[in-house]
């Protein structure tokens, strides 16, 4: 039924998107670009798919002018899909950009408390998650005015509504400010694929909850990770886990106990996937044995960031399977992410002479 | 040069690149002076930063602060300031060049290096 | 005439001659002793100058994992901390501590790098995603600058010796060709002076004894003559009071003319 009418509004742009996507680079283009002993060899295996936004670089670019280039491909792509959107796509990319400019306000703010001029600050925020009232940010000198004036007129309103004071903002760490921002952001999402009428009970809301209930599990299992050894309590903690996914409730009540990586080990073994990563990463780059990658040593055994990054693809390729939806306009988002992400950590690779870890990048295609 | 000079001297300085900076700031040398004045032992260059202000910062780590020991400059910047950096001869604070993440290390710009080869008529 | 134009000056006096010969036995142990320090120092130096060779060579090395461990930040973060992090640095952790080593009576100072305990500002980095990579990022740059900081010790060690070196050199340089010689040559001097004004005393003595003979000659051939004389006239009146006056004129005479030769 759903596809009856879908292709009125957002025929042309699934078409497009789908067209990005046969764009993305395969595992033949990554072989080749692990082959590459400069940047410059780099930057022309990368010809065909990003040849004109590379155009413009000096040979031998440094890795984060390559990075910063290949993102403004995905900027200009999104940029004209959005344009393009309407309706229910339309919201549906807005609230895909929320997740971007939670970086870019926590930036601002950190900014703000540390009296920067926040003004050259704009150059670092993230393209995506840019919203026009962003400038006005810069206006707001003390973090009271900043709350009171100016962050309610932005789209992240609701999210510090009810879960942030402007006191916290001041008193809390930016983190926990940038994760419960999140975790707001997670579940509004959530609640927005599930209950909008042109959503629920299609593919855009079934493929969307995978990926969101894996997002929310992923950030929770790290926020617990990282959280060990720090000043963090494990009630604050708790609030930080989103309140939906497939570790929620159980999962996340485990998680909110546990002490050690082996508690968090406990806590997701309901899930098969994460029991498996555990598994894998139990004695490799899991937090029990920190320090185990560092130095630079051919570390064997992907850590546990890895296989998530692997599983989020994984769940991203897969959006492509299926027809009339959305999702895939967010799988695409992602897929490209990664792919900077691989052209980025090869060319690092490449730069610092450490071949020998090249091949950790992800390709699923 | 008392003892009691460089007791003081405990902090390391840095002036490099945004990534030069922010690892060696991630091992934990970062320090920020108490308020009012909060100084930074810390300066982040880019293309915009112009000279003076690097060798205001390398006057102020080798000459004003007394709490530095080390200075770690990335090297390309002391390129942009060789002149002072060549110059600069006193062997407290100590001013290490380090190479930067984009720019690898060239033992021929370094000056105590070229110090060590004039010595040894190299 | 060099020795004339670089010598102290001095009296030539049997005392400063004294004093000279002491100074250059003084000077020639200081030469042998510093020239001894010079070679331990240097011996020392160039030890530390192939160090720093290395340690050069391999910093670039060590700072190229470090990074790469910031690149993977980067990459498991999915965004550049740089702003971040440089905002939340607060209270260094890693510190440095000065200690002395004595080479050769020169103190070199190295530092020795010192992790504080319980501050750590970046804990929190990375809490939702990549924190793990970033506590190892934070080690493995920790363990980049212990390189940088023993590396940073060992040029300082190479600056003040290389300053000491030169100080040391230029003192062995100038007991060497400057102070020895020149006492030696204050040595000759004296040794002229000396030997100079002897000859002109033994000269004036030799000249006073041969006046002196001279004087005692023409006296004693006077007295020989007045003697003479006075036999002669006592042999004229020898009938009358002869014995008597002959006496007298004679010793007065005598004292006389001892008297005038001695004021002379």
């Amino acid at each position: 039924m759903e596809g009856l009418f879908f292709n009125v509004n957002n025929g042309y742009l699934e078409g497009i998107v789908r067209g990005y996507r046969n764009g993305l680079l395969t595992g033949a283009n990554y072989t080749n670009m692990t082959q590459c002993e400069t940047i410059d060899d780099l930057k022309l295996q990368l010809g065909p798919a990003y040849g004109d936004y590379l155009a413009s670089l000096p040979p031998n670019p440094s890795t984060s002018s390559l990075a910063a280039k290949t993102t403004d491909k995905l900027v200009s792509e999104f940029r004209y899909v959005r344009a393009n959107a309407v309706g229910s796509l339309a919201k549906f990319m807005d609230y895909l950009t929320y997740g971007y400019m939670i970086d870019n306000v926590a930036l601002l703010i950190t900014g703000t408390l540390h009296e920067r001029d926040t003004r050259e600050l704009l150059d670092r925020c993230h393209p995506l998650g840019w919203f026009e009232t962003m400038p006005v940010l810069c206006v707001a000198t003390n973090i009271e005015e900043l709350y009171n004036s100016v962050l309610i007129e932005t789209p992240l309103a609701a999210y510090f509504k009810g879960s942030l004071s402007h006191q916290d903002l001041d008193e809390l760490n930016i983190e926990i400010v940038r994760n419960t921002l999140y975790k707001n952001y997670l579940e509004d999402f959530y609640q927005f694929v599930n209950t909008h009428p042109e959503m629920s009970g299609t593919p855009t809301a079934e493929v969307m909850s995978e990926i969101l209930e894996f997002e929310a599990d992923r950030r929770a299992i790290n926020i617990t990770l990282n959280s060990f050894g720090t000043e963090l309590s494990k009630a604050d903690r708790k609030k930080l886990y989103p309140a939906f996914g497939q570790l929620y409730p159980e999962g996340t009540l485990m998680l909110s106990r546990a002490d050690d990586f082996e508690g968090v080990r406990l806590a997701v073994e309901g899930v098969g996937d994460y029991k498996a990563f555990f598994e894998a990463a139990g004695l490799g780059g899991g937090a029990g044995a920190p320090g185990n990658m560092a130095g630079g040593a051919g570390s064997e055994s992907k850590s546990l960031e890895d296989m998530f990054y692997q599983k989020e693809m994984e769940i991203s390729k897969s959006a492509f399977t299926r027809q009339f939806t959305f999702a895939i306009v967010y799988a695409w988002v992602k897929l490209r992410e990664q792919e900077i992400r691989n052209i980025t950590w090869i060319a690092e690779c490449i730069a610092q002479n450490q071949k020998e870890r090249i091949n950790n990048y992800i390709s699923v295609f | 040069m008392s003892t009691q000079e460089y007791k003081d001297r405990q902090f390391l300085a840095v002036i490099g690149d945004e990534d030069s900076v922010t690892g060696l700031l991630l091992a934990g040398i970062g320090h920020v002076t108490a308020a009012p004045d909060s100084q930074k032992n810390f300066l982040v260059v880019d293309n915009k930063t112009d000279n003076a202000a690097i060798e205001a910062a390398f006057e102020r780590f080798t000459n004003e602060r007394k709490d530095i020991g080390i200075i770690l400059i990335n090297q390309h910047i002391a390129d942009r300031i060789r002149h002072v950096v060549d110059s600069y001869v006193k062997a407290f604070p100590t001013v290490l060049e380090i190479p930067s993440k984009d720019h690898p290390y060239d033992p021929e710009k370094d000056s105590v290096l070229r110090r060590v080869r004039r010595l040894f008529g190299e | 005439m060099s020795s004339a134009a670089d010598r102290e000056a001095v009296f030539p006096t049997r005392q400063s001659l004294g004093l000279m010969k002491a100074k250059l036995k003084g000077a020639e142990t200081g030469h042998s002793l510093l020239k001894r320090k010079s070679e331990a120092l240097t011996k020392r130096f160039r030890e530390i100058t192939r160090r720093i060779d290395e340690a050069k060579r391999k910093m670039g090395r060590v700072m190229q994992i470090a990074s790469l461990s910031l690149a993977e930040v980067t990459y498991a973060v999915g965004g550049n901390i740089g702003y971040q992090i440089q905002e939340s640095a607060k209270s260094a952790r890693f510190r440095i501590r000065a200690k002395q080593e004595n080479v050769s009576g020169v103190l070199l100072p190295a530092f020795e790098a010192y992790q504080t305990e319980g501050n750590n500002d970046f804990a929190m980095t990375g809490l939702g995603k990549g924190g793990q990579q970033v506590q190892r990022c934070r080690e493995t740059y920790a363990r980049a600058v212990e390189a940088l900081v023993e590396l940073a010790s060992l040029q300082t060690a190479f600056v003040i010796l290389d300053e000491v070196i030169k100080v040391v050199n230029r003192r062995v340089n100038a007991i060497e060709h400057v102070i020895i010689p020149r006492t030696e040559n204050t040595i000759k001097y004296i040794n002229s002076e000396l030997d100079e004004l002897d000859r002109e005393e033994f000269y004036r003595l030799k000249k006073v004894a041969n006046k002196k003979q001279r004087d005692t000659a023409a006296s004693d051939a006077e007295m020989k003559q007045k003697r003479e004389d006075k036999a002669a006239l006592a042999l004229l009146d020898q009938e009358n009071q002869a014995p008597e006056e002959e006496d007298v004129g004679g010793g007065d005479i005598l004292a006389g003319e001892d008297d005038e030769d001695v004021i002379f």
